[in-house]
């Protein structure tokens, strides 16, 4: 059984008129230790996704009309356990895209740290802060001791991404969710904050939910992954099933769209034609149908159920329909 | 990186260097005042009955009205650096210094308390109509706030006055005193009343700041980490929303101190308010470069005061 299980989840936001209808039935889980990495285009719902199961979506307007997040089979969906448990901060905690923005100016950094120690763990204030600077060295912040009682304007946009995983971790989670943490930061700090990540994940056994545009990010990161297009997964599987195997159109359309190094590889990068469907009015039929190479007449009016391509491979494509006649190179059969 | 001890050592060159900065505003707000008290025209002696030529110009000489006007503005600013505000002109034998010292500390305690109420209750009502934003506590407290905003205060004086005057009739016996200084129930009424119009002011604002801040992502983070909702308000949220309260109290003392005189005048305080307004019918020179320069140094260091504060409140702000 697979350590957090998200199944089925709907959520949608009331609009002026209607409402949008951001994730559409997704479903991914992550095992324990291991790296999840949900990837896919802006406005796709991987963030909303992430945000319900934290309990971070404003409701009104958001609301989440159907599915489950089971953390080792509880119900957490939310971001408490049935008995009213708060599993924010201890069981899951989560990092977020810009580190500039996302600690409170008006207090120390230590302060924040040492806060979730104090709350959900009863240490004293001195007691926390001691741990935070223990914490803030294992990220490899120098000079930790000082570091504690300054304040995030004093940091560097590297170092503020360092003292929110030290901040996340500090309850020792057994899931990170990662939501695009080095998009806001330049390349050389990335690669040190993914490297501190897969460190820490080692030593506490973790697991990570990592949210990224970035297939390279996810090549480097994750064991499984799954891709969302339009409010759905629409492919998920192990991270070289998705790779080498790809068995969704969009997965396809994502590879070639993606700049490479390797040498005699075709120069030119292939955009996605046209725009993802408006959620707003979501359309009846496959959400990727408009885009489509290899759109047939069903996939208009029919949304396509979910596929086995292999044992822990699926994707939601009627492509892999028994009955399917068109023969398509880039996608994987068996 | 900062340590703490430069910190300080910037914190008091900063305090230093804004009180000079202080004083020469005070030296600008005299020497205007001193200018354009003496292009008005009459002057002190202006009042006296049928005074003749020959009196007239002795009294002038006594007073040392008769000098060049530079050498009165001199005799004039060597006396007030060392302290000495001369003696008023209508009153007699009064001495200037006298007066402030009387009246002043009415004035101070009346516009402390009403800062103070100001201060807290546009701090509450505004997080309180921000948490139930367009719910029946916001739209009520919203309403209310226009009114105070928009309606002198000599009308709510007068209405504070006469609610008191209901009330102790009602009950039969003094719950508040009506009018009057003395005892600590002569200070509620009329400290609310001066506060009203700066308590609404300043409930909106703390209300737009606190909107502003809701959807800050340090918000979103406090929530992640499983932190009560009362810790998140009051650690993460309030701190942040009352700076810019901070700022604008400053200017709101000033407000309230010069505005002091209609509830000084209504509720019969005496204030020094009542003061620096005759003064000025009456061409009292001394009494008005005397209320004026310590009305404006005042002024000038409680805005300091409040800077060096925000210093203190928000670690972002430089010092240098």
């Amino acid at each position: 059984m697979a350590l957090l299980e998200v199944s089925d989840l709907h959520v949608e936001f009331a609009v002026h008129g209607g409402s949008v209808q951001a994730v559409r039935g997704a479903s991914f889980s992550v095992n324990e230790g291991e790296t999840l990495a949900i990837v896919g285009e802006s406005g796709c719902g991987k963030t909303v996704s992430v945000q319900s199961i934290m309990g971070l979506i404003q409701t009104p307007p958001g609301r989440i009309t159907r599915g489950s997040a089971k953390l080792r089979g509880h119900d957490i969906l939310g971001g408490q356990a049935a008995d009213g448990r708060e599993i924010r901060g201890t069981d899951i905690a989560m990092i977020f895209q810009d580190p500039m923005s996302s600690l409170n100016p008006t207090m120390t950094v230590g302060a924040q740290i040492a806060e979730p120690l104090i709350v959900h763990r009863g240490y004293s204030h001195r007691q926390a802060m001691r741990r935070a600077q223990e914490l803030l060295e294992m990220t490899l912040i120098p000079d930790a001791a000082s570091r504690i009682k300054e304040y995030p304007f004093e940091f560097s946009g590297g170092m503020l991404q360092r003292s929110m995983i030290a901040m996340a971790i500090a309850c020792e989670p057994s899931v990170l969710i990662a939501d695009e943490p080095t998009t806001a930061l330049d390349v050389t700090i990335q690669s040190q904050i993914l490297d501190l990540m897969v460190d820490l994940q080692r030593t506490n056994n973790m697991a990570i939910i990592l949210i990224t545009h970035d297939l390279g990010v996810v090549a480097r990161m994750a064991n499984d992954v799954a891709v969302m297009y339009a409010g759905e997964v629409v492919e998920r599987g192990a991270v070289d099933d998705i790779f080498y195997r790809s068995a969704h159109p969009y997965t396809v359309g994502l590879k070639s769209a993606m700049p490479t190094n390797r040498r005699g590889a075709v120069q030119k990068l292939t955009p996605i034609q046209g725009t993802p469907p408006d959620l707003f009015d979501a359309p009846a039929g496959c959400g990727y149908y408009t885009r489509c190479p290899y759109a047939m007449e069903v996939c208009e009016a029919t949304p396509p159920i979910v596929f086995d391509v292999d044992r822990e491979h699926q994707s939601r494509c009627w492509l892999h329909h028994k009955d399917c006649l068109q023969q398509v190179t880039q996608i994987y059969r068996p | 990186m900062a340590n703490s001890r430069t910190n300080k050592h910037a914190y008091v060159r900063y305090a230093v260097i804004r009180l000079i900065q202080g004083a020469i505003t005070v030296w600008l707000i005299a020497t205007a005042t001193f200018f354009a008290m003496h292009n008005v025209p009459g002057d002190p002696l202006m009042d006296e009955k049928a005074v003749s030529p020959e009196i007239r110009k002795n009294l002038q000489a006594k007073y040392g009205l008769d000098r060049p006007l530079l050498e009165q503005y001199g005799i004039y600013l060597s006396n007030m650096i060392r302290g000495d505000f001369g003696i008023s002109y209508a009153q007699e034998n009064r001495r200037v210094n006298d007066i402030i010292r009387e009246h002043f500390p009415v004035s101070a305690i009346l516009g402390v308390l009403s800062i103070v109420f100001a201060a807290l209750g546009g701090i509450l009502f505004g997080a309180l109509t921000a948490i139930n934003r367009n719910r029946l506590p916001d739209i009520v407290i919203m309403f209310l706030v226009i009114m105070g905003i928009s309606v002198p205060s000599f009308v709510f004086a007068a209405l504070g006055q006469m609610t008191l005057v209901n009330v102790n009739a009602f009950f039969g016996t003094s719950i508040l005193p009506v009018a009057g200084w003395g005892s600590v129930s002569h200070m509620i009424m009329p400290s609310l009343i001066l506060g009203l119009g700066t308590m609404a002011f300043l409930t909106r604002l703390m209300r737009s700041s606190m909107l502003e801040i809701d959807n800050a992502d340090y918000l979103r983070t406090a929530i992640s980490k499983g932190l009560p909702p009362t810790r998140i308000f009051l650690r993460h949220q309030l701190r942040n929303a009352i700076l810019p309260v901070i700022t604008v109290l400053g200017p709101s003392i000033a407000a309230i101190t010069t505005g002091g005189f209609v509830v000084e005048l209504v509720f019969a305080i005496p204030g020094l308010g009542r003061y620096f307004v005759q003064a000025v019918q009456q061409s009292d020179y001394t009494v008005i470069m005397g209320t004026t320069v310590f009305y404006g140094a005042f002024l000038v260091f409680m805005v300091i005061v409040v800077d060096l504060l925000y210093g203190l409140v928000d670690p972002r702000v430089r010092l240098d």
